[in-house]
């Protein structure tokens, strides 16, 4: 008689493992930004007071509620709920969760778009200085993980829609890519207390 | 798992005990505290704790059923599952792998090659993760 034995999701393990050499990754560029720091702060000083703090909190709460509707998504997807069942949010499938995710990051994102253009026009640019080699290293490494995880999001949605019978497949998938932004997320969140509240 | 749960959390505290050992010692050597192996070595705790919580939490949502490695009376067969589906055969991977070369190339010799490039990977990205799902084999 074999013994009952279990295995741990592989997809879902690997994606963690993976974001654990993401988090070195982040390291690296966290690295730049306090070396640069440390070897320029009267450049940091004059440069940080550019930048719109209130823009940036509100544009980092609409990422981090972004998270909470992605969980709310992978919550429908471990129902195997592909689809609505109403109009309520109660009754949503992972579809319409992940639909009002990636409309929460696209703004977000955009959002940075505004602010990279407001930044430039105010002299604060790539190669112009280290505070502005710094800032949009970190953050435009960011801001492509964001919108990697968007075009993610769209690949899941769409086989949300593909799929014959939505299984549990599709809602690893789901789940993969809910850890992924979760991620995105927090390296926002250490990105935003070091960038813009630390100054 | 539980082992390998253990082994993830004793290299996260080596690194937590090794960073914060750094930073005492490069204080008293008289050097300027350097942010750079400073948040590398600490965050290499974060890398391994991750991989730690993680497997902790599924190993706890298995609800006590162990795998083939952890039990005493398994036999090597019980850790021959099904691992997941994996295509027997391809093209997307080498248009994809096409694709982002190409992008690189045009990163490193002119960004416009690189503007032609993309729509490939967009389309090997698509076609790949809807190769199951469409056509003869669509699930």
């Amino acid at each position: 008689m074999a013994p009952v034995v279990s295995r741990p999701n592989p997809v879902a393990v690997g994606t963690i493992v993976w974001l654990g050499s993401e988090v070195m990754f982040f390291a690296g560029l966290f690295a730049i930004y306090f070396t640069l720091r440390a070897a320029a702060p009267e450049m940091w000083a004059s440069e940080a007071n550019k930048l719109a703090f209130p823009f940036a909190l509100t544009n980092t709460l609409i990422l981090v509620s972004s998270s909470f509707t992605a969980q709310f998504g992978v919550f429908a997807a471990e129902r195997l709920q592909a689809r609505s069942t109403g109009w309520r949010p109660s009754q949503w499938g992972m579809v319409e969760w992940f639909f009002l995710t990636y409309a929460l990051g696209a703004i977000f994102v955009a959002g940075q778009v505004y602010e990279y253009a407001m930044l430039v026009s105010e002299g604060v640019t790539l190669s112009g200085n280290a505070y502005g080699s710094a800032f949009f290293l970190t953050t435009g490494f960011h801001g492509l993980h964001v919108t990697g995880g968007l075009i993610a999001f769209l690949l899941v949605i769409g086989r949300g829609f593909a799929v014959k019978n939505f299984g549990h497949r599709e809602a690893t998938s789901a789940i993969v890519v809910s850890y992924y932004w979760h991620f995105v997320d927090v390296v926002w969140i250490g990105l935003f207390l070091v960038i813009y509240v630390l100054k | 798992m539980r082992a390998n749960v253990v082994l993830m959390w004793v290299l996260a505290g080596y690194f937590l005990v090794a960073g914060v050992l750094y930073i005492v010692w490069n204080h008293n050597a008289g050097h300027p505290f350097d942010p750079a192996p400073t948040l590398t070595i600490l965050l290499s705790a974060g890398l391994s704790g991750l991989i730690g919580f993680y497997l902790n939490a599924v190993n706890r949502s298995q609800g006590g059923i162990l795998l083939p490695e952890d039990r005493l009376d398994a036999d090597i067969d019980d850790g021959d599952p099904e691992i997941g589906y994996f295509s027997p055969w391809s093209w997307w991977p080498f248009i994809l792998g096409l694709g982002g070369a190409v992008v690189i190339l045009g990163l490193a010799v002119g960004v416009w090659i690189a503007l032609f490039a993309i729509p490939v990977v967009l389309i090997a990205l698509a076609g790949w993760s809807f190769e199951y799902y469409r056509g003869n084999f669509g699930r």
